[in-house]
């Protein structure tokens, strides 16, 4: 036996990503979906928006209801809401602006917008499961399945390894 | 705290894909003619979501992650056996493999999956077809060729190198600078293990080691030496449960007597003269 090698390796591996500073990493598909899906969201929340006052053709106002998670019903105006026009416009504004600011900060790889996404993706996962198991609503295509489809998406692509290693690229080890 | 938020997350969003795959597997019974769309995304979402997420999590606690002659896949699965070393630089490494008549893989990315799907399906040739992630020593590949048989990227050689860290010895204590996986691509499949279309390949990987040996062996420069019985010749299955058999020899290509291009001239005297 020689002098014991003074530096083995784990031979075990951690669940997440063991980190490598990498700065030069390139932005990997994860990464790219997670912001997209985030920005699709906010794309359809104005999309969503602009049927409440608008009347568009009904299948376009039922996709819209359906990835914006309102689940709309079709004839629903601006009325029903009983809101001044320029609130809910503020009010609808500010949450697709914000949907927009993070999915832009997802794509240049911010590691907090990464972690605050993937916060409200899993209340909004716990909730909707709490739902269907405990209060038995039912999640079909016609109801909210693309909203949480949508919501596990994202949560998929920003938890993955990769998208956690292009989060965390500029990191001392 | 971060890093434990990154894995209880990478748990969680595992076990809400499995909920997603039963959601969407309910909705298949209940939309008619529509319900053949929705088996379709069930299987996309099990195969490329939920499956690989599942065996991720999994390998990570049951694969151990130290040198066992075996590559890794992308999801931790034991994938092609290692069956091939190299002693040499880089540069020389790919002279030789140009001499004989090996193709560098593309990197994949979007545009070349997606070349490989169509130039399969309508049986194109695509000599540079990218080849899947491996992983060794925690990296993936540094290098990989290959070649096509028959015009198709349904069939075809190939082989994925890696650099190996500095100081490391094999097992028995023997230093190589690379080693390498190569299996011989039969026939497009279904991955046993996540249902994932891929390349299966013949179980016999023997055939292929003895086959990229023997385009390269007889170039100037090259010398062979193996080591009998590196592993216990075994059965088992890769990545995507496809047999492989081995008699668990490791030729070694000793590479350092052959002029590289680059350096051709420039390093003359450290070259020649070897045995």
């Amino acid at each position: 036996m020689s002098e014991r090698h003074p530096r083995k390796r784990a031979a075990f591996e951690p669940v997440a990503a063991p980190v490598a500073r990498n700065p030069a990493m390139r932005r990997p598909a994860a990464t790219v979906a997670g912001g997209v899906l985030v920005l699709l969201r906010a794309a359809s929340g104005i999309l969503w928006g602009l049927t409440v006052v608008f009347p568009l053709p009904s299948w376009m106002q039922t996709v819209a209801g359906a990835a914006d998670g309102s689940g709309a019903d079709p004839t629903f105006t601006l009325s029903d809401l009983g809101l001044d026009g320029a609130v809910f416009f503020g009010i609808l504004g500010v949450i697709t602006l914000v949907q927009a600011v993070f999915g832009i900060l997802l794509l240049r790889g911010s590691n907090v917008a990464r972690v605050i996404v993937m916060l409200v993706s899993t209340l909004s996962i716990i909730t909707a499961f709490a739902g269907w198991w405990e209060l038995g609503q039912e999640i079909t295509v016609g109801t909210t399945l693309v909203t949480v489809s949508l919501d596990i998406l994202v949560l998929l692509a920003l938890s993955s390894r990769d998208a956690a290693a292009y989060a965390r690229r500029n990191e001392k080890v | 705290m971060g890093r434990l938020l990154d894995g209880f997350f990478f748990v969680f969003a595992g076990l809400a894909a499995v909920w997603l795959a039963y959601l969407s597997f309910t909705q298949t019974f209940t939309l008619g003619w529509a319900g053949i769309i929705m088996a379709i995304v069930f299987w996309g979402l099990l195969a490329y979501l939920v499956l690989p997420r599942l065996h991720r999590i999994l390998t990570a606690i049951y694969v151990p992650d130290y040198f066992m002659g075996r590559t890794r896949t992308s999801d931790g699965l034991l994938g092609d056996p290692v069956n091939l070393a190299f002693q040499g630089e880089r540069a020389q490494i790919e002279a030789v493999m140009a001499a004989a008549g090996w193709i560098p893989a593309d990197p994949v990315g979007l545009g070349s999956s997606w070349r490989i799907v169509t130039s399969t399906l309508r049986r194109r040739s695509y000599p540079t077809a990218p080849v899947s992630p491996l992983f060794l020593f925690g990296r993936m590949q540094d290098l990989a060729y290959q070649q096509e048989v028959a015009g198709s990227p349904a069939q075809r050689h190939h082989v994925r190198l890696w650099r190996c860290p500095d100081g490391w010895l094999l097992p028995g204590g023997r230093r190589v600078d690379w080693l390498a996986a190569g299996t011989f691509d039969r026939a497009v499949g279904l991955s046993l293990f996540t249902l994932q279309v891929t390349h299966r390949i013949d179980a016999d990987t023997d055939i292929e080691r003895d086959h990229i040996v023997a385009t390269v062996r007889d170039l100037p420069g090259v010398e062979v030496d193996v080591i009998r019985d590196f592993s216990t010749g075994y059965h088992a299955r890769n990545g995507g449960g496809d047999s492989i058999t081995t008699d668990g020899d490791l030729p070694i290509l000793d590479v350092r007597g052959v002029r590289a291009a680059a350096d051709a001239g420039a390093a003359d005297a450290g070259t020649e003269g070897r045995p």
